[in-house]
Formats: structure tokens, C-alpha cells, sequence
């Protein structure tokens, strides 16, 4: 191990939570005399004993935190019930299609990949050893629970959704995505149903830090019909775009009702327009500001430098979403059917299931997120279901989930059909039916150990064995090197609204510039202080939840497959040379080899050599090693003293094992 | 000479079914055979390209603005004409650097597709196939490898700068056939420097404990992406120990030449793929964003700076190969998923437009200054000879001297061909 402090860690005593040594292993041998609690695991318990002597810390930086709603306990035996039933429905297959299912997962396997999947993390080496020791019947249960109810689970599938929403921090050329994705993030904490979470989604107004949902739509600004497919293809697993320049050629939509669903958005516009009555009571307020501007008396240097973010300013304020209900869309002028004319203008009209019903003054958005998130629609529920269930066992029921068509079956239909009236339910709990999952049997069985072609139907003898996201090999990285890698969050957006919402209706023109001053002053400028305490070699140490959207394209996360952002649900789990590079040299790997680093930190309470060693595994790979295992790394740390730790350590994050869920 | 050869090679293939005819039917060739045979196309002569660069234009480029002008149509927009440097031709002012070597391009402007959405259309461009739930399709650089073998022993085969996370890279074809992707071309490939205290001695006894530590679970999980990851480790760990690791790295070339290709990274992933092209690597893709122009498409910041950056980029990696030689073995693709609307929206942009686009195709034995193809009056839909992605990637396995006819299966059976069912264009070589 090379002795190198950190830049930046040394004085920072908060960063890295080490406590005393002597006080650590005093609290660990009284928790073991005293009998380890059951999988409550990680309160952070205080060093009994010496106490550290107390620190000047610095105060945070502003953080955007989220509130989670846990899990009703209530409802566990209900829970439980559906848990039953799906196995129940899953194992009928298993005589029809004679497949012998999958062992059920050691301790040390369930609890790895429960972590990955609900938090995106691996576990630390003290929830580890908690869970592990505890002889607790119910310990799965209360573990599943405790992990719902914890922040990491909104941060986990905010990687999920941001992905599938193609979610970009610059929205639209004028539009930052900050309060959209902190509304995003604290939607999954607090367990907003679906269906409301999509409503809003659909049929919010406003400017962005008024109505943050509007950010669904300001995504796809002036690209209305792409949005209509996205919409489609998200929320209800059925891709019309090919309908959008002709007839369908592999399903069966024609391009005439690919207009009409269009319709129902066509009108909602993601500006505001300078004479839109509605919004600015006098004239245009851009041309009263330019003039206004012009005659500021600026140098002629600062009014040419100041042009550009003045207009941008005034922009800023002007995307507004609105319904402009005289907009109709029509069909394009080279419209090849005869069932219409070209250039006719089309109303509104749904795809299938119900028909929409738009009352009398409303926008017809309004009508369509009605019919797309009722029960009544044969594939809202249908797909919510199928994500998650996909989402949980790395295979859907239906392949893919996002591609829907009559003539569609799933691998097991009264088990498909059964997950959807569980999701009705529930009334889109998302959180309650992943409980219910997460407690089946078929969920806890042993990875697949063999490849199953995409071709192939797969009848789950248990979860597929699937590489780590792009996030969780970060986050699993990060729960290895930082102490506490929770403790940087993104900058509350609310903060930065406040400073450019400017009253277009009686802002004068120096107004309007001071907001802009005002931003950088305090936003901008101060971003690199907020940030310097959590970088370690130019990498921001934090969650991938926190970190901007899309990253570099040379970052750790799109080097494993993160999203450039660009289209739907776009990441990928192949490999590639430079992640192994990224696992050989790459700046974390080096920090995890630091002194205090969280693995190292655990490794120097240990007293032995041979313990030192059980430390790094259940750090690493939360599991013991066997007694190969231990001797090899134990000789190796003989022969090579600390450098010999240093190399057990690199070696074990580079093994397949590490990347892998099983 | 050509009409000879086409012959003997019915004549070949002829004998061949009919011998499989027989001892198939057990009987002597039937009539509908001869018509078969009659009917098949000779096949153009390729095979001089000896690598593959190829440069993807991800957001569906507008061909009214590039290749494909309609002066004096209501539809043109903006965009005026410059002369190329061969005579009696025009392409789009916006890129002058390529109308200097426009003797060097087929540009064909039949191009056409069966999707306007940007993911299907994608993936039907780089594959021929449309994208389905139950296969995943290669691309062209791992179907090079797979035919011709892997060529580099420490280099890759296949290099992809800027790509999106989604590309369809291997496909069915083995995953250790995986392009290695480059995010930043600036940056070339990093995490390349091992810590200084770590000896040559330590790395290697380091990847051995890798090994002995992972053994039970790779004994236990033999699936193709483990075995892949495996495979990326022994990759990773000799091209750490060899020479060429220096042709990733741009810093090696003077500043003003890499100023020449412009300093964005569309322009030093040009750089950077000749670099690796020189260096033997055999298929080097470029990706470059940006060309959903939806709104306001003659702003400042949208068209002219995307068509600026492509022109410098492209015409100096034009000018280079060809200074170098290197060009006539080198088969230069610059393609995208559809074009835009020829009539331009109320939001003053272009919209989504598969009937029809452009594309170029340059070296490695295409005949260079010429139009192939046309569009109609407006850039509304193709007038003569369409040209599908399949047949695009068709010409482009020809040029490679890869077998478009030969039947490959993926691991559950099913038979794939190179560029599905393409067909060469022949006027191009």
C-alpha cells in the first residue's frame, strides 16, 4: 500500500469517519459479547471509550436530500400472501417445462444482491458481519424492508428512470433539469403511486421550478411527436414511431393513428409567447426588455458581453408549458393513404382500450393522461409490472419491455396476468410490489449459471446472472473507498431558482441582468468550493445519482455503460478493454488503496494477519474466504507485508466475481 | 475481363447447385434452377479496402444541406452551392475542405430507409437488420474479425470513438470479438499507467492471484460474458506491456496538425482513427452528435457548426490518407440513419425523414467524384436507384472482400449474412 494521504482527506476529519482505532475494536468486542442484533444492521454506533477528541468541521455545503417513505409493516403478510402466489405460479411452469430450479442463495449471496438491487450498493464489511452473525428467522424480510426504506433505494432507481427518461441537467437549450430531477428523486423516496407520478408527468404546466414535472415535456421542446412516441413507448411498451413517416411495417399501427395520438399533445407548448395574454399582461415583454436593454447606457464592450445572457435570461423565464388549444396538428403534406387527405387537420383519438374523453375547457392532454394511467388501459398496469419484475430478475416476462404487440405472450401468462392485478392492486405502490418480489422464493434462488440465449424462453429457475450496472460498479467502488459516500448531494435546485425567476411582467432590463450576476456570483463560482472536499484526482466522489447527467464521456460510469442520454433506456452492461484498464489504474482503485479509505480502515482494526484477510473478503466480496482462499492470501501478506494487503485487495476487486451479481 | 470473370463464376456456382440438386432430388437440374441462375447478378469486383473507417452522423444529418442541393426549389432552405473540385459538380457551401476532394467521394443521394426513429434507424444502418427482441446483430467491425481473424495481437481489431453506450458491437458473433470504445479521443485510452512502486514482476503476480481467487466462481459461472470478461483481462494485460499503446495517444502528433482536424471531438477522433488505421488497427468508427435539427436549423450554433466540424475533419483525414498512400486500402464510410424534412417546420428546422438521404463512401478502391442516385425534385423521395442501408453496408463488405452471400450462424442456429440481403452497388468501384 503506498502510504500517500489523500489530498484534501487530511483535514477533513469528517471524510473519513475513523474514529480511534483502539475505540473501534473496543465496539466491535462489546457487540459480539453482547450478541449481534438481528439484520438491523449499521446503526452507526459510537465508539464506547475513548472518545475522539472533537473536531472543528466544516458545515456542509448546501445538499439536496430526499425524504423516504418507509414500508408499511402492516401490510408484510399481505405481502408475503402475493409472494406465495407468484411462486406458486412460477413453479407450475417448472413441471410443465421441466426445469428444476435454481438452489436458494446463501446468506452471504442473498444479502450482496439484495443491496445491488434495491440500493445499488454492496454492502459495507460491518452490515456484512451483522447480517451474517444474525440468527433471526425473519432477517431476510427485515432486511428487504430496511433497504426499501433507505435513501439509496431512490437513488438506485433514479439511475434506472433517468436512463429510461433520457434525463439531461440541460433539458433543452434553456431549460436546467435540476428541480425535474430532484422531483424525479424524491417521487421514488416518498413512493408517489406510478400512475400519479406519470400524471403529473404528463399533464404538468408551468415553468420548470414551479411545476418541476414539466420537465418530462421541456425534454423533447419542439419535438412534439417524438414525444408522443416516447410517451408511448415508455409508459405503455408499444413502439408506434415507425408510424410517424408511415404505416407501421412490423406492427400493426397506421401512421393516420399515430397522428391522432399525437394530437392529444400537439397544443401543449414548452414556451410561452411574448403575446400570450394568459401569461404577460401588457406587450411582449421581450421587446419592452431589449429596448429597455439598449438604453442601460452599458459600454459598448459590456453591452455586446452581456447581450447573449440577457436574451437567455428572458428565455429562461418565458419556457413556460402551455396548451394552445387552437393548435392542431395535421397530417403531413405528403400523406400516401387514402383513408385521409394530406395536410387534414386530425383530432384526437386513442390507440386502444377506451376511447378519451375530453371534457368541455380542458387541454386534451388532460383526457389523454387520464385514459393512459386508468386500470381500464390493457397495458399501463401491464408494463410497470413487467418493468420491475424485469428490473428484479434481469429477464422480463415480456422481451422487451418496451415493444409490445398483439400478438405479444408472455413467458408464463397467468403469471404475467396475476403481477398486473397485483399492480392494480396496490394502486401503482411500486415499492410495495418490489417488496413482494424481492420476498419470493424465485427471487431468492441462486443466479443462472448458464447462458441463456435471447431467444430462448426462460422459465426462472431464478434471477439471470447480470453484471453490475455502470452505477452499482461505481457505488459498489465508492462503499469500498469513501467513508462516507453519501454525504456529498447535488445542489438543492430550489436555491438556484430563486435567483433567475424573474416577473417578466415588471422586471426592468437591469433586473433581468442582475439575476443573471447574481447566479454566477453565487451559484456558479462557488461550485468548485462546494465540490473540492469530494475530489479525488479530478474524480467527484459521490453517488452516480449525484453526479451530472450525462458524465463525460470518459468517465468511469459511460466507460461501463451509462447513457449518453441521447435515447431511451440506452446503457449497456457488455465489456470492454478500458474497464479492465479503469479496475487495473483508474483513480479509485488507486484511493481504495490509501490510507484511510474505508477498506483500509477496516483492515488495520484487525489483529491478525488471518483476520485481516476475512476483513477484506466480507468487505470485497461479502463472504468469508474458504480455507484456499484464506491461505493463499495470507501467504501472500506474509511474504509481502503491506504491500502484500495492497495486492489481496486489487486482486479481489478485479475478479469476475466482484462485477458480477449472482 | 469483368463479364469473364462474372461468367466463370455462374458457371462455378452452377455446377454447384446442380450438383447439390441432384444429390439432394436425386434428380438433374430443374428448370426453375436455370432461371435462378440467369437471373443472378454479377458481382462486383472489390475487395482493395484492407480497413474500415467509419464515421456515423448520430441525430440523422440533412441532406438538402450536405449532399443532396436543390437549388432554386422552394425546399433548399438556406443553403447555397459551392463548386467541387470536379467539374459540373456542387455540394453544400458548408463544406468547402470536402468540395477540394470531391474527386475523392461517391456521394449517393438514393439512400432510403424504413424508419424515421432514431434508435431502429440506427441500428438498421449499423447491422442491415431491424432490430428485434430475440437477437442482438454485429457490426461491421466485428464481422471483419470473424471472417478474416484477428489481425492485431496486442491492438484491437475494432476501435469505436465516441459511440453511443448501445452500439451493437459483437452482436451474436463472441462477445471477445467487442470493439474497444474510446469516450474522449483527447484522452485517448486511459488508465494506462500502472503505479510506480508496482513491478513488472508484482503486475503479473497480481493478475495470477486475480485468477486463483476467482476460480471457483468462473468454474461455476461459465457463461459468455464472464468468459468474455476473461478474455478482456488478457487483452487489457498485453496491450499494457506493448509499444503500441502509443497510437492512442494524440499528444504524439504536432499541434497544428492536430489543429488541421479541428480541436472538438468529432476532429481528433478523425485523427485519432487514422492514427489507429496506420497503425493497422482494421475498423475504427467515429461517432459525431448533434444533428437532430429540429428548430431554428440555420442558427449559428446548430447546422454551420456541425457541417464546420465534419468538413475539416473529414477533408483533412481524406487529405492525409491519400498524402500517406494509405487511402486506396482504406474504405472511407460517412453515413447516418435518415434525413431531414425537405420542407423545413414551423420551428424553422427539419424534421425526421427516411424517403430519402445521403451518404459518401470514400477509397479502398471506390471511384471517387461522382454522384450516385438521385432524389427527386424536392429531396422528397428517391427517384433512381435507392440505395438501403443493406445494400450500403453491401457495397461496403465488398469493397472488404468480405462473402455478402456466406451464411453464418449465431449460437442458436439461425443464419445471418454479413449485409442481410444487400446488394453490392457495382457502379461505385
Amino acid at each position: 500500500m503506498s502510504g500517500k494521504r489523500i489530498s484534501g482527506a487530511s483535514q477533513t476529519s469528517r471524510h473519513w469517519k475513523a474514529g480511534t482505532v483502539f475505540g473501534v475494536v473496543v465496539a466491535f468486542t462489546i457487540l459480539i459479547i453482547s450478541g449481534l442484533p438481528d439484520s438491523d444492521a449499521a446503526p452507526r454506533r459510537k465508539p464506547v471509550g475513548k472518545k475522539p477528541e472533537p473536531k472543528k468541521e466544516e458545515p456542509l455545503p448546501p445538499r439536496f436530500t430526499v425524504k423516504s417513505q418507509p414500508v408499511n409493516p402492516a401490510k408484510l403478510s399481505s405481502a408475503l400472501n402475493s409472494a406465495e402466489q407468484i411462486d406458486k405460479l412460477v413453479e407450475a411452469n417448472y413441471s410443465k417445462y421441466k426445469v428444476t430450479p435454481n438452489p436458494m442463495t446463501t446468506d452471504e449471496q442473498f444479502l450482496r444482491r439484495a443491496y445491488l438491487d434495491i440500493t445499488g450498493t454492496i454492502p459495507t464489511y460491518r452490515e456484512t458481519r451483522y447480517f451474517l452473525a444474525s440468527r433471526h428467522p425473519d432477517k431476510r424480510k427485515r432486511l428487504i424492508d430496511r433497504l426499501l426504506d433507505s435513501d439509496g433505494y431512490a437513488s438506485h432507481n433514479f439511475n434506472y428512470w433517468a436512463d429510461v427518461f433520457r434525463y439531461t441537467d440541460r433539458l433543452n437549450g434553456n431549460v436546467d433539469g435540476s428541480p425535474y430531477r430532484q422531483w424525479i428523486k424524491q417521487c421514488l423516496a416518498e413512493n408517489k403511486p406510478w400512475d400519479k407520478m406519470v400524471q403529473e408527468m404528463i399533464t404538468a404546466e408551468g415553468l420548470i421550478w414551479e411545476n418541476p414535472a414539466t420537465g418530462y415535456l421541456q425534454r423533447d421542446s419542439g419535438m412534439p411527436l417524438d414525444n408522443m412516441n416516447n410517451t408511448v413507448r415508455i409508459f405503455l411498451g408499444t413502439r408506434i414511431g415507425c408510424a410517424q413517416c408511415h404505416d407501421h411495417p412490423f406492427d400493426r399501427w397506421k401512421q393516420k393513428e399515430f397522428y391522432e395520438m399525437a394530437a392529444f399533445t400537439f397544443g401543449s407548448s414548452t414556451r410561452a409567447n411574448g403575446n400570450d395574454k394568459r401569461f404577460y399582461t401588457s406587450n411582449d415583454p421581450n421587446r419592452r426588455l431589449r429596448k429597455e436593454y439598449e438604453e442601460l447606457g452599458q459600454e459598448e464592450k459590456d453591452r455586446r458581453r452581456n447581450q447573449g445572457r440577457f436574451n437567455r435570461m428572458i428565455r429562461v423565464n418565458m419556457m413556460v408549458v402551455n396548451d394552445q388549444n387552437n393548435r392542431k396538428i395535421q397530417l403531413p403534406h405528403d400523406y400516401a393513404y387514402s383513408d385521409a387527405k394530406p395536410k387534414s387537420v386530425v383530432e384526437p383519438k386513442t390507440i386502444f382500450g377506451k376511447p378519451a374523453e375530453i371534457k368541455k375547457g380542458e387541454a386534451p392532454r388532460q383526457a389523454f393522461a387520464r385514459w393512459m394511467i386508468s386500470k381500464d388501459n390493457p397495458r399501463f398496469a401491464l408494463t410497470i409490472a413487467n418493468r420491475l419484475w424485469t428490473q428484479t430478475f434481469g429477464r422480463g416476462q415480456i422481451e422487451p419491455v418496451d415493444d409490445m404487440m398483439d400478438s405479444t405472450v408472455a413467458e408464463n401468462p397467468e403469471l404475467m396476468k396475476f403481477l398486473e392485478s397485483e399492480m392494480k392492486r396496490l394502486n401503482f405502490d411500486m415499492k410495495e410490489y418490489l417488496r413482494i418480489i424481492y420476498n419470493t422464493k424465485t427471487y431468492q434462488r441462486q443466479a443462472t449459471s448458464e447462458d441463456i440465449p435471447l431467444s430462448k424462453i426462460y422459465h426462472f429457475p431464478g434471477p439471470v446472472l447480470r453484471r453490475m450496472t455502470a452505477e452499482q460498479a461505481w457505488d459498489s467502488f465508492l462503499t469500498l473507498a469513501v467513508v462516507d459516500p453519501e454525504e456529498y448531494r447535488e445542489f438543492p435546485s430550489k436555491l438556484e431558482s430563486e435567483i433567475i425567476a424573474v416577473n417578466l411582467n415588471t422586471a426592468t432590463a437591469q433586473e433581468v441582468l442582475d439575476a443573471d450576476q447574481k447566479k454566477r456570483d453565487e451559484i456558479d463560482k462557488n461550485r468548485y468550493k462546494r465540490e473540492k472536499k469530494y475530489k479525488y484526482k479530478g474524480q467527484l466522489l459521490a453517488r452516480a445519482s449525484e453526479l451530472p447527467s450525462p458524465v463525460p464521456a470518459s468517465h468511469f460510469l459511460r466507460t461501463f455503460g451509462q447513457s449518453d442520454r441521447e435515447l431511451i433506456s440506452a446503457s449497456s452492461d457488455s465489456g470492454s478493454v478500458p474497464q479492465i484498464l479503469f479496475m487495473f489504474n483508474g483513480p479509485v482503485t488507486h484511493m481504495m488503496l490509501e490510507k484511510g479509505s474505508t477498506i483500509y480502515n477496516n483492515v488495520i482494526e484487525q489483529k491478525t494477519i488471518k483476520e485481516g484477510v476475512d476483513t477484506i473478503f466480507m468487505t470485497i466480496l461479502s463472504r468469508r474466504p474458504d480455507s484456499d482462499e484464506s491461505a493463499i492470501a495470507v501467504s501472500e501478506i506474509e511474504k509481502n507485508g503491506p504491500a502484500g494487503y495492497g495486492n489481496v485487495i486489487w486482486s479481489l476487486v478485479n475478479t469476475r466475481e466482484f462485477l458480477f451479481i449472482q | 475481363m469483368r463479364d469473364i470473370l462474372s461468367k466463370l463464376d455462374g458457371l462455378g456456382r452452377r455446377q454447384f447447385l446442380e450438383y447439390a440438386a441432384k444429390s439432394a432430388l436425386g434428380v438433374s437440374v430443374l428448370p426453375m434452377f436455370n432461371n435462378i441462375l440467369e437471373a443472378a447478378p454479377s458481382q462486383p469486383k472489390g475487395g482493395k479496402a484492407k480497413r474500415l473507417i467509419y464515421l456515423y452522423m448520430a441525430g440523422a444529418m440533412s441532406h438538402l444541406d450536405t449532399f443532396d442541393l436543390k437549388p432554386g426549389h422552394k425546399n433548399q432552405g438556406e443553403t447555397k452551392g459551392i463548386k467541387t473540385n470536379v467539374p459540373g459538380m456542387q455540394i453544400s457551401e458548408f463544406l468547402p475542405t470536402l468540395a477540394e476532394v470531391f474527386d475523392k467521394m461517391a456521394v449517393i443521394n438514393s439512400m432510403h430507409t424504413e424508419t424515421g426513429a432514431h434508435e431502429q434507424g440506427e441500428y438498421i444502418m449499423r447491422t442491415s437488420y431491424k432490430e428485434i427482441a430475440s437477437t442482438r446483430h454485429p457490426s461491421m467491425g466485428p464481422w471483419i474479425q470473424k471472417f478474416k481473424g484477428r489481425q492485431n495481437k496486442n491492438l484491437p481489431d475494432t476501435v469505436l470513438i465516441s459511440a453511443p453506450a448501445r452500439h451493437p458491437n459483437a452482436g451474436f458473433l463472441d462477445p471477445s470479438f467487442s470493439p474497444l470504445p474510446i469516450g474522449d479521443p483527447n484522452r485517448g485510452l486511459e488508465n494506462t499507467q500502472s503505479p510506480s512502486y508496482l513491478s513488472e514482476n508484482s503486475f503479473e503476480k497480481r493478475i495470477e492471484l486475480i485468477n486463483k481467487f476467482d476460480k471457483k466462481f468462473q468454474n461455476k459461472f461459465k457463461t459468455k460474458e464472464v468468459l468474455a470478461y476473461t478474455d478482456f483481462y488478457s487483452q487489457a494485460t498485453s496491450l499494457l506491456s506493448s509499444d503500441e499503446l502509443k497510437a492512442f495517444d494524440l499528444n504524439e502528433e504536432k499541434a497544428e496538425d492536430r489543429d488541421k482536424y479541428g480541436r472538438n471531438s468529432f476532429g481528433q477522433g478523425c485523427m485519432l482513427a487514422r492514427r489507429l488505421v496506420e497503425n493497422n488497427v482494421r475498423c475504427v468508427e467515429v461517432t459525431f452528435g448533434g444533428w437532430d435539427m429540429h428548430r431554428d436549423i440555420y442558427d449559428d450554433g446548430i447546422l454551420p457548426s456541425r457541417t464546420g466540424i465534419l468538413d475539416k475533419a473529414l477533408g483533412n483525414l481524406l487529405k492525409d490518407l491519400s498524402d500517406r498512400g494509405l487511402l486506396d486500402e482504406t474504405i472511407i464510410v460517412l453515413t447516418t440513419e435518415f434525413g431531414r424534412t425537405p420542407v423545413i417546420n414551423q420551428n424553422g428546422g427539419r424534421d425526421h425523414h427516411p424517403g430519402a438521404f445521403s451518404a459518401a463512401l470514400m477509397g479502398g478502391g471506390i471511384k471517387g467524384g461522382q454522384f450516385y442516385g438521385k432524389s427527386d425534385a424536392g429531396g422528397h423521395s428517391v427517384d433512381a436507384d435507392g440505395v438501403l442501408p443493406a445494400d450500403l453496408n453491401a457495397t461496403v463488405a465488398t469493397a472488404l472482400g468480405l462473402p455478402v452471400d456466406k451464411e453464418i450462424f449465431s449460437s442458436d442456429g439461425r443464419p445471418f449474412k454479413v449485409a442481410h440481403d444487400g446488394k453490392a452497388i457495382s457502379k461505385l468501384f
